[in-house]
């Protein structure tokens, strides 16, 4: 799950810009996610993406917010409950604050991202559960610089969204870079094109992207990893397909509500 | 031949019915076909030589269950999520700590 998450992610952009009209709060895209079996596709989990407003005692941050779950077919195999959120400035979709909770088959991860803009470093904290202390868990704290630009799993995903696609050319291709385990990842998106397909939310024209990951073995494939994003305002990420070095799989949209446009 | 081809169909037969037992029932499809296919060659064999074909009898009626079954799940099965009251709590939990730590940010535009 951990793939699909880093591989919706991992799908990201071609920059140019980007005033964010294509989604607002309290926006709810539910997605199913598939596993190639032996040639059959398995639908394996639930991913669900949420944006809610949250107020702090001096700023109104957007909470983007993305779980997955298991099917209850799967759960005495392999049980899955991971949440991923960010807290970004609902305006530039800077993050401010990111956290990675999962539970994967009992194995137990925490991570926070603290962004400080100010000194361009993240206060990182990793948790593990852990026998051998007194709380039960392994903490370790680092200080990590990042470049201006970079940001977290999350907030790559719905950056993507705001980007002025329809200004690309087929085939122009744009960098970002992305904070994954303490480690600053460059993914480039291609523009492969606007191509038009059946979706569980009806026939959809869509922006075609193809995502390379640099010096990572998540995912596999020259433009092997292909996301559709709605070629409106919208930018709704209808379906992907992905390439891992255990095989690959699919997300495909199951559901929307709370569209902005 | 002939007893090759019945054990390797009863083998398919047999995997057949435990993976449409499972949660990945659509790969019993494959091994089902598979077991078909042994299994209607040593039909063809045994009539061939005459012989009994109990064999071939157990290997159809073990994938006839299993395509059954399989065909069943694939049709009226709808997939849906575990339970998820612990992810909730895990939610919340997550979310207080958040605006805990987010209290004094100012957001510079």
């Amino acid at each position: 799950m951990t793939y699909l998450f880093r591989i919706l992610v991992l799908f990201s952009i071609v920059s140019i810009s980007a005033q964010n009209n294509a989604f607002q709060e309290d926006e709810k895209l539910v997605f199913t996610a598939s596993y190639n079996m032996s040639g059959l596709m398995t639908d394996l989990a639930e991913v669900r993406m949420e944006t809610s407003l949250v107020n702090t005692s001096k700023a109104t941050l957007l909470r983007l917010k993305c779980t997955a779950t298991t099917y209850s077919k799967w759960d005495n195999f392999f049980k899955i409950r991971d949440i991923y959120e960010s807290y970004v400035n609902p305006k530039s979709l800077a993050p401010y604050l990111y956290q990675r909770d999962i539970d994967e088959g009992g194995h137990y991860k925490f991570v926070k991202y603290n962004f400080d803009y100010k000194t361009n470093t993240v206060k990182s904290l990793r948790r593990q559960k852990s026998d051998n202390f007194e709380s039960g868990f392994w903490d370790r704290n680092d200080n990590i610089k990042f470049n201006s630009g970079t940001k977290d799993l999350v907030s790559t995903i719905y950056h993507i969204r705001t980007l002025d696609i329809y200004k690309a050319n087929v085939g122009s291709r744009d960098s970002f870079t992305i904070l994954f385990d303490n480690k600053e990842t460059e993914i480039t998106l291609t523009y492969l094109g606007k191509e038009t397909i059946n979706t569980n939310i009806g026939n959809k024209e869509c922006y075609k992207l193809a995502i390379n990951v640099s010096n990572s073995d998540v995912l596999k494939g020259n433009n092997s990893n292909v996301l559709w994003l709605t070629a409106d305002e919208n930018k709704i990420p209808v379906f992907a397909k992905f390439k891992v070095a255990v095989g690959n799989g699919e997300l495909k949209i199951k559901s929307v509500s709370g569209l902005k446009n | 031949m002939r007893s090759l081809c019945a054990i390797l169909g009863i083998i398919s037969a047999i995997l057949a019915v435990v993976l449409s037992a499972l949660p990945f029932f659509n790969m019993a499809f494959i091994p089902a076909i598979a077991a078909l296919i042994f299994g209607f060659i040593a039909f063809y064999l045994s009539k061939k030589q005459n012989l009994t074909n109990k064999k071939v009898q157990l290997i159809f009626l073990l994938t006839i269950i299993a395509l059954i079954i399989s065909t069943y799940k694939a049709i009226f099965y709808e997939a849906e999520i575990g339970n998820t009251d612990a992810l909730e709590v895990r939610e919340e939990q997550g979310k207080e700590n958040a605006l805990d730590e987010l209290d004094n940010i100012e957001i510079t535009e």
